[in-house]
């Protein structure tokens, strides 16, 4: 009897352990996305100063940031001389017998489905975006700097002195 | 050696190695992020447009704005600019979205083979056929099947039947105003389009009309009736209208009046007209001008109330009550909305001769109907061979025609049937073609409700099958068919734009036209003020007697159909949350069934759920019996709505449909009614019908209400003060909600809305019957066992966040907490699903998810992306709109300033036909919720309060009733 509830136990851990290990949690800012565009924030914001709400322009409007549409690249791009980068992108655009070029990005910071989170409150709040996405114009692929967990959001919310209800974010 | 391992440790390994398990279990959230191409400048991603459209599943026709997020429609509500609405939505207009969704639509069009299956064509051969078809057939052989579509439709299919040179038009809709508008010339002389003012009035009578439920425009008069039924003292005086229903069932109208009065079929009319004797015998009444008070006297002495009160079973003393009440009364109406002239016809005299044409009723010159042939005249053409084409579109004359009509059998002539629709319904398996076609969300259009209200409808988002408009199929296939008669409209959309140009030609304004285009697609339609027109009765109405029915001819058993107050005619059958929401008197879900006395049961020897076979001269149906005092003893009363053979797999095989055995045009038939030897378990969430002696429903008398008494207090009064923890602290806003159970009628307006905004899982007529149903609010029920009481107590149940709320402290893991702004909050992420709370709910508001939850779809479209879907083995419950109350926060913070009183509308209150809920701050004493409570505050008391202390944050207002009498 005795050995059995061992066994079962230890198989059950392993069962889990190795399953946690193997498995991403699916809530954490991934570090290994590799993107379908070779897309550089370095450049864009680093270099070229572009401010982020020039690409990411509902953060201040909505819950989501937003991702730049295709247009608002090649406004920039199809100005620019041939040697820049983005062919894949600008030829469709120009050449309108191409069905337009669609990038899927991969997504670098996802939340689970149960906490609700608002852009447009934090931008109003004057944070800037590296609080929470870190040095973002640095990077050449982004790579998260801290782990975006209730702990990250609790501990700003406390020291701002901003609710820490549970219906802030979860309903 | 083996290792020691306790029981405990064990279950600590396990727990600790579950969790590990479990943890990765989580489905991984979206991976990709797709930008838009071009963004539409107006769309922001996270925030919802809206768009103004106006409601076409019935033909009140209220206005509606689509709440839209990221190209879908995720909610509808009511359009307050509109006139009709203003402002509120019905179940059956909130459910709108569930037919658009529905994953039943057929996806593209269809051809029937020569194996009688249906197989999917292109749109172009599909189109080719039909043009062809309609280029080969002559004169008058096609025909045009459809309810009246609004103007620009109108003018669209006028136009095509142009083309195809036919006349063959047949208007049809199986619940219409015909028999109103017969009446109305009748007894008026002219084509007039009545508009009524309840709230004008201080005495109703309704003779079997369920103007709260299905008669010509429930939002409408629902929010009227409230305004009749609050009761208010304004110098001294007690204002609170007196309501009778007369009819042969006790509908949710009905129950919400002061007394039904059950009436032997027929009879409506016979009460109505003794009341005029009474009124004329007693001098209570002049009559109108212009008419010869010799004649009308006459004309009322043949209805002796006497005789009548043994005929209708109407006591006399109750006709003589009412008749003096009538008279008497500071504006009274009576509505009529039974199958029988002779009832409207009466209604029209007693409002006629009590000077009421003209103050609780007024008229407005009626528009021209649509140019349309006789319906029996297409059915018999259909017959004699003579139609080569029918198109039928937003139409099921197989399924609501009697079978007497033999449309069905008329169809089987036609050689090209050709079925326009959403989910396929009894008259597409009679179809050659089947098209699929835009859902009213995904069209233009327009409507004319009433003179003065034009509605207009634009397209709410893109297509969710591959479908098209009717309109552009019409216009393609005229031209298809005779490219030189085609009309010149190029598709729907420059149709409707061009109908309104011309229309506004005719107007006068400086608006130009592109303006008034914009403006009224904004507001959903053009709305303007007509003047009333003159209408005197007739004298000619009092020359011939009224004939009323015969006893010698009376029927043992009379089968009254009634629409059902969701599913309608039956169109609202495919949609889910109308099948689950359960049918106010009876609480009936996903059924039909026969309403029957409790006497005829017995002397039928039928027991509740045993299977009745109700015989008509047209054919039989077969239902499980209800039993109740609630229809007259003569009557089995049967909703309208199930029965469906086909359309879809939530409408199909689900009870019976009375219209197949419905003479013509009627709504009662002469039955013989046997017991079978089977029996099918109707299913309600029901538990008890009584309130088993707790102060749930609370109530008090007019005479209470008019010396401003307060009820007793509850005999085992909570010892004061008690308080196990220390009082919470709101420091900023406690949210709370005033609920006024004189305005309640009982609708479920706010259980469908809930059911949208919340992703409230329906779970089917099986797990209802477990106890499993989910919704978050819900109409209790109650029967009182005395006359001292209203006929049936209703009352929206949904979590009061309790201050001190029993779900709380039971919780191991905290899910249930408590807010700082008084929300009763259940944390999903926490909840491990113990139901602890919700065994010590008092109120039974709690729902646990025995199962994840499904949305077939493209069902799932429509969930709100700002509300959480719970999985399984969480508990769940009324938020008050949480979401709704975050946004706003969110938006005041962005605006820098306040939350406003009215900022936030929880989907329940924004949804109420009679404005019965409203929402606020009770820490702002202006807010316009706390006035409500000020206002009314003789009436107000909290759920169970007293015996529980549980300090709820909803505060009902009493129900004021007068005593029933039988006089």
């Amino acid at each position: 009897m005795k050995y059995g509830a061992v066994a079962v136990a230890v198989l059950i851990l392993i069962g889990g352990v190795t399953t946690a290990l193997l498995s991403q949690r699916p809530w954490l800012p991934r570090s290994d996305v590799v993107q379908p565009v070779p897309f550089s924030h370095r450049i864009h914001a680093g270099i070229n100063r572009i401010p982020c709400q020039y690409c990411h322009e509902y953060a201040r409007r909505s819950e989501n940031s937003g991702v730049p549409p295709i247009q608002r690249c090649v406004g920039c791009h199809s100005s620019m001389a041939e040697q820049v980068a983005l062919q894949a992108v600008r030829k469709p655009w120009i050449d309108r017998r191409q069905a337009a070029f669609e990038i899927r990005w991969n997504r670098v910071y996802t939340l689970p489905d149960f906490v609700r989170f608002y852009h447009s409150p934090h931008i109003k709040a004057g944070l800037a975006c590296q609080r929470c996405h870190g040095p973002v114009e640095t990077m050449d692929r982004v790579t998260p700097v801290f782990e975006i967990n209730m702990g990250f959001c609790l501990n700003c919310h406390t020291q701002r002195h901003v609710s820490i209800e549970c219906s802030t974010c979860h309903y | 050696m083996a290792p020691e391992v306790s029981r405990r440790s064990f279950l600590k390994l396990a727990a600790a190695t579950g969790a590990a398990a479990a943890v990765p279990g989580c489905k991984p959230a979206a991976r990709h992020l797709i930008p838009y191409v071009i963004p539409d400048e107006n769309v922001i991603p996270g925030v919802p447009s809206f768009y103004a459209t106006a409601c076409n599943e019935c033909p009140a026709g209220c206005g509606v704005v689509a709440r839209v997020r990221e190209g879908r429609v995720i909610k509808l509500e009511g359009n307050p600019v509109d006139p009709i609405g203003a402002g509120a939505l019905c179940a059956r207009g909130q459910s709108a979205l569930q037919g658009l969704y529905n994953p039943d639509r057929l996806q593209r069009p269809h051809r029937r083979g020569a194996d009688h299956l249906i197989n999917p064509v292109q749109w172009d051969d599909a189109m080719a056929q039909l043009g062809k078809a309609l280029g080969a057939a002559g004169p008058n052989q096609v025909a045009f099947i459809g309810p009246p579509m609004g103007p620009a439709y109108e003018e669209i299919v006028a136009r095509w039947m142009g083309a195809v040179n036919s006349r063959m038009r047949m208007v049809y809709a199986p619940i219409d105003s015909a028999r109103e508008r017969n009446l109305i010339r009748y007894c008026f002389g002219q084509d007039l389009t009545p508009l009524y003012r309840i709230d004008r009035a201080r005495t109703l009578l309704s003779l079997g009309a369920d103007f709260l439920e299905t008669w010509y425009s429930p939002v409408e008069l629902a929010r009227q009736y409230a305004e009749f039924r609050i009761p208010s003292t304004k110098d001294g005086e007690v204002r609170f209208g007196t309501a009778y229903y007369v009819g042969t069932r006790m509908s949710m109208t009905a129950a919400r009046c002061d007394q039904w009065l059950a009436c032997r079929p027929q009879h409506e009319a016979a009460v109505a007209l003794a009341m005029l004797r009474v009124m004329l015998d007693h001098n209570l009444v002049r009559p109108p001008q212009g008419i010869d008070p010799g004649a009308v006297k006459k004309f009322a002495a043949a209805y002796d109330p006497h005789a009548i009160a043994d005929q209708s079973g109407v006591s006399a003393g109750m006709i003589e009550r009412m008749a003096r009440e009538f008279a008497q009364a500071q504006g009274a109406l009576a509505l009529a909305g039974t199958d029988d002239d002779a009832a409207h016809a009466a209604a029209w005299m007693l409002n006629a001769v009590t000077g009421n044409i003209g103050r609780t009723v007024t008229f407005a010159p009626s528009a021209q109907p649509p140019a349309a042939a006789e319906p029996g005249a297409v059915i018999e053409a259909m017959h004699q061979g003579n139609i080569k084409v029918a198109v039928i579109a937003h139409a099921n004359p197989v399924f609501s025609m009697p079978l007497q009509a033999r449309f069905a059998e008329a169809l089987g002539k036609v050689p090209l049937v050709v079925w326009c629709g959403g989910v396929p319904d009894e008259t597409a398996q009679y179809a050659h073609l089947l098209l699929p076609i835009n859902h009213w969300l995904e069209d233009w259009g327009d409507g004319a409700p009433r003179p003065g209200i034009s509605t207009l409808r634009q397209p709410t988002m893109s297509r969710v099958v591959y479908s098209r408009p009717l309109g552009d199929i019409l216009l393609e296939s005229a031209r298809g068919a005779a490219r030189d008669r085609a009309p010149e409209f190029e598709d729907t959309q420059s149709a409707v734009r061009q109908v309104w140009a011309h229309r506004f030609k005719n107007q006068p304004g400086s608006e130009s036209f592109d303006d008034f285009w914009d403006r009224s697609l904004r507001q959903g339609g053009d709305f303007r003020q007509v003047n009333a027109a003159a209408a005197a009765l007739r004298p000619e109405v009092f020359a011939k007697p009224i004939e009323l029915p015969e006893a010698a001819d009376r029927p043992d058993l009379t089968l009254a159909a009634y629409p059902h107050i969701y599913l309608y005619d039956g169109s609202g059958a495919d949609k889910p949350w109308l099948q689950e929401i359960p049918e106010p008197v009876s609480q009936i879900v996903w059924d039909a069934w026969a309403d029957i006395h409790t006497g005829t049961a017995q002397r039928l020897g039928i027991k509740e759920n045993d299977i009745v076979r109700l015989a008509a001269p047209g054919g039989a149906i077969e239902l499980p019996a209800h039993i109740s005092d609630f229809v007259h003893p003569e009557v089995i009363a049967v909703p309208i709505g199930q029965g469906h053979t086909s359309y879809g797999r939530y409408a199909k095989l689900r009870g019976a449909n009375p219209w197949l055995i419905l003479p013509p045009g009627r709504m009662t038939v002469a039955i013989k009614a046997a017991a079978t030897r089977r029996s099918r378990e109707l299913v309600s969430p029901l538990y008890s019908s009584s309130m088993l002696a707790r102060p749930i429903v609370e109530t008090m008398s007019i005479a209470e209400f008019t010396q401003g008494s307060k009820p007793p207090p509850w005999e085992e009064p909570y010892p004061e003060p008690y308080e196990t923890y220390p009082p919470v602290e709101y420091p900023v806003h406690e949210w709370g909600m005033t609920i006024d159970l004189n305005a309640c009628t009982g609708c479920g307006a706010c259980i469908a809305a809930c059911y949208a905004e919340n992703n409230v899982p329906f779970v089917g007529k099986e797990e209802v019957r477990r106890g499993h149903l989910m919704s978050w609010i819900r109409l209790e029920r109650y029967i009182p066992a005395t006359a001292d009481a209203p006929p049936l107590l209703t009352m929206p149940m949904l979590c009061q966040h309790c201050s001190h709320a029993p779900c709380e402290p039971v919780c191991p893991v905290f899910a249930a907490v408590h807010s700082n702004e008084g929300l009763n909050l259940q944390v999903y992420n926490r909840c491990i699903g113990t139901r602890y709370c919700e065994n010590n709910c008092p109120y039974k508001v709690r729902r646990f998810n025995w199962f994840k939850p499904q949305w077939p779809e493209p069902l799932n479209l429509q969930l709100n992306p700002d509300v959480t879907v719970r999985g399984a083995g969480v508990m769940e419950k009324c938020t008050f709109c949480v979401q709704r109350i975050v946004a706003a926060e969110v938006q005041a913070k962005l605006e820098d300033r306040k939350v406003r009183d009215g900022d936030i509308v929880p989907a329940c209150a924004q949804a109420c036909p009679s404005r019965a809920i409203t929402f606020g701050d009770m820490k702002d004493k202006h807010s316009a919720m706390m006035q409500r409570r000020t206002e009314h505050h003789h009436r107000a008391y909290k759920a169970l309060d007293e015996p529980l202390n549980t300090l709820p944050a909803i505060t009902y207002l009493r129900q004021v009733y007068r005593p029933r009498e039988e006089v």
